[in-house]
């Protein structure tokens, strides 16, 4: 009778609805603003965050990728086109003489950075690449090597000289098969 | 002649003093409704135009004037430009009756006027209800005149809206009317003069908390707000009565959207919160400048129900339209119904004076 009356003189004085006003307001005095003013502060991002693809160079301006295909394999949207070729002089040695990566269908999955066997594709911090025609979004190999040049600063050595067991891990480090314990 | 000429100078002054200020009002509440609803949800609200986005309705009245007006293929061009007219006229000519500040007299070329209300009739209440109702007809027929079923949905969605509330809202102030013996809104105000507990909210016979709450719901459902904006619910109708337009007219719209607010406000604040008069009796500040403190009392009392406003707004979810017609008709009618007989007895057992 008493948890009924309750519950009666609850809905008659809006009970509920002063509980959520009162919410409300207390947000309004305790003003704590947790939305960043966009374009003027930016969120600092994770450094795993995967945001633009970029192909990546050696310290001596090389470009790392071979032209294996394993990214274009790899690729769920078909985003990434290779052309591979010899490198001319050196019958031995291949590298991508034309690379086409066609943004707008990529989806961000970082399985092409995992394919590759010598690290040559990396993710940046890069997000902001809304253009105003979508044909700038089909980039070649120059302009992904811009974004590598921009976003990675730092860069490997060639892998013949670097110490064995740093160019070991280096290479398809990914692709180890994981250590029995 | 001249006394006519005079007279029509004064109120022609008065008209655009008051048409200025609601104006203004609603210049400053198109910011503050903005800003309250960013602050209650944890954002900032517009901070990009000028100095914290003060300049924001500027800015937004400059976009509005400068759109492209478009009338739809299939309107009816007549009532589709009548409505948005239809809407705001009524909407702003209440305040002609509003009393802003005291019922004081000044001699002006040997003429007596009342500075604070345009025109004290004796039916103040009734001519605003009339013309409130009024209201409703630009939005049903912008909604019919716009050609597209989102419009026309929401129309009829208002008008079913009205047609409940506005009777809720006529039933809640005839107990103040019974108290007060008197349609007049400066005459209702005087009344409640000395103190606020002879606010009619408060006041003896029968206090009017019912009517208070049964009024203040009922007109936050008559000028289309959350949690009763079904004429513009955005997730349902895209924009309800006002899908189809643009420019000026969508602005005629949203003036009047605004204005409706204030007016509902200032009558709360009349009928309920005793208009100018101080909650203390008397004045603090002295004869000659009482007139300060009460268009001051006025406009807080006139702040609080705005924020009210704002405050439901940002923290009810829009109720369904069966949940709002079985509200208005099965709850609010029966107590408004029941605090008149009650108001009636007690007016009766203990007249007033």
């Amino acid at each position: 009778m008493t948890t009924k009356f309750k519950a009666w003189l609850k809905t008659i004085i809006f009970y509920e609805i002063l509980v959520g006003m009162k919410a409300t307001l207390s947000h309004l005095l305790h003003y704590k603003p947790i939305t960043l003013q966009y374009p003027h502060e930016k969120r600092t991002l994770p450094d795993s965050y995967r945001g633009m693809l970029a192909l990546l160079r050696y310290d001596d301006g090389t470009e790392k990728c071979v032209g294996c295909d394993l990214c274009e394999a790899a690729c769920p949207s078909r985003v990434i086109k290779v052309f591979s070729a010899e490198v001319p002089g050196e019958p031995t040695k291949r590298f991508a003489k034309e690379y086409y990566m066609d943004m707008t269908r990529c989806l961000f999955c970082g399985m092409c950075v995992d394919a590759c066997p010598v690290d040559a594709l990396g993710m940046t911090r890069e997000f902001e690449w809304a253009v105003y025609d979508k044909r700038q979004l089909r980039l070649n190999k120059e302009q992904l090597l811009a974004i590598g040049d921009r976003s990675y600063p730092v860069r490997e050595k060639r892998l013949e000289f670097q110490h064995p067991n740093v160019a070991f891990f280096n290479v398809a480090f990914k692709n180890l098969p994981e250590k029995e314990s | 002649m001249t006394e006519v000429g005079i007279k029509l100078a004064f109120s022609l002054t008065q008209i655009a003093v008051i048409l200025g200020i609601v104006l203004l009002t609603v210049m400053i509440l198109t910011l503050a409704e903005r800003k309250v609803l960013g602050w209650m949800q944890d954002r900032m609200g517009p901070m990009e135009v000028g100095p914290y986005g003060v300049l924001q309705p500027i800015a937004d009245g400059l976009k509005l004037f400068f759109k492209e007006d478009i009338v739809p293929a299939g309107a009816n061009k007549f009532l589709f430009s009548l409505a948005p007219i239809l809407a705001l006229v009524p909407a702003l000519i209440g305040f002609a009756v509003i009393p802003f500040g005291p019922n004081k007299t000044i001699e002006l070329f040997g003429y007596q006027f009342q500075p604070f209300v345009i025109s004290d009739i004796n039916i103040g209440i009734l001519y605003i209800l009339a013309f409130t109702s009024i209201g409703a007809y630009g939005i049903i027929l912008g909604g019919w005149a716009s050609n597209s079923k989102y419009s026309l949905l929401g129309g009829l969605r208002s008008a079913a809206q009205v047609i409940s509330y506005e009777l809720n809202v006529g039933l809640a102030i005839v107990g103040v009317l019974l108290l007060a013996g008197s349609l007049s809104l400066v005459k209702i105000t005087e009344a409640q003069a000395g103190g606020f507990w002879h606010w009619y909210v408060f006041a003896f016979p029968f206090p009017q908390i019912f009517a208070f709450v049964v009024y203040v719901i009922s007109s936050v459902a008559e000028t289309n707000r959350l949690p009763f904006d079904l004429p513009e619910a955005e997730s349902e109708l895209v924009a309800g009565f006002f899908t189809e337009y643009s420019g000026m007219r969508f602005a005629f719209f949203f003036l009047a959207e605004y204005a409706n607010m204030i007016l509902v406000s200032c009558i709360a604040a009349a009928l309920f919160l005793g208009g100018w008069n101080a909650p203390y009796p008397g004045t603090l500040l002295p004869e000659n400048l009482a007139w300060v403190e009460g268009v001051m009392w006025f406009t807080v009392k006139v702040y609080f129900f705005l924020f009210l406003f704002f405050w439901l707004r940002a923290t009810l979810p829009r109720l369904r339209y069966d949940q709002l017609m079985r509200f208005g008709w099965k709850v609010m009618l029966p107590i408004a119904l029941g605090n008149i007989l009650v108001t009636a007895i007690a007016a009766y057992l203990f007249p007033r004076g």
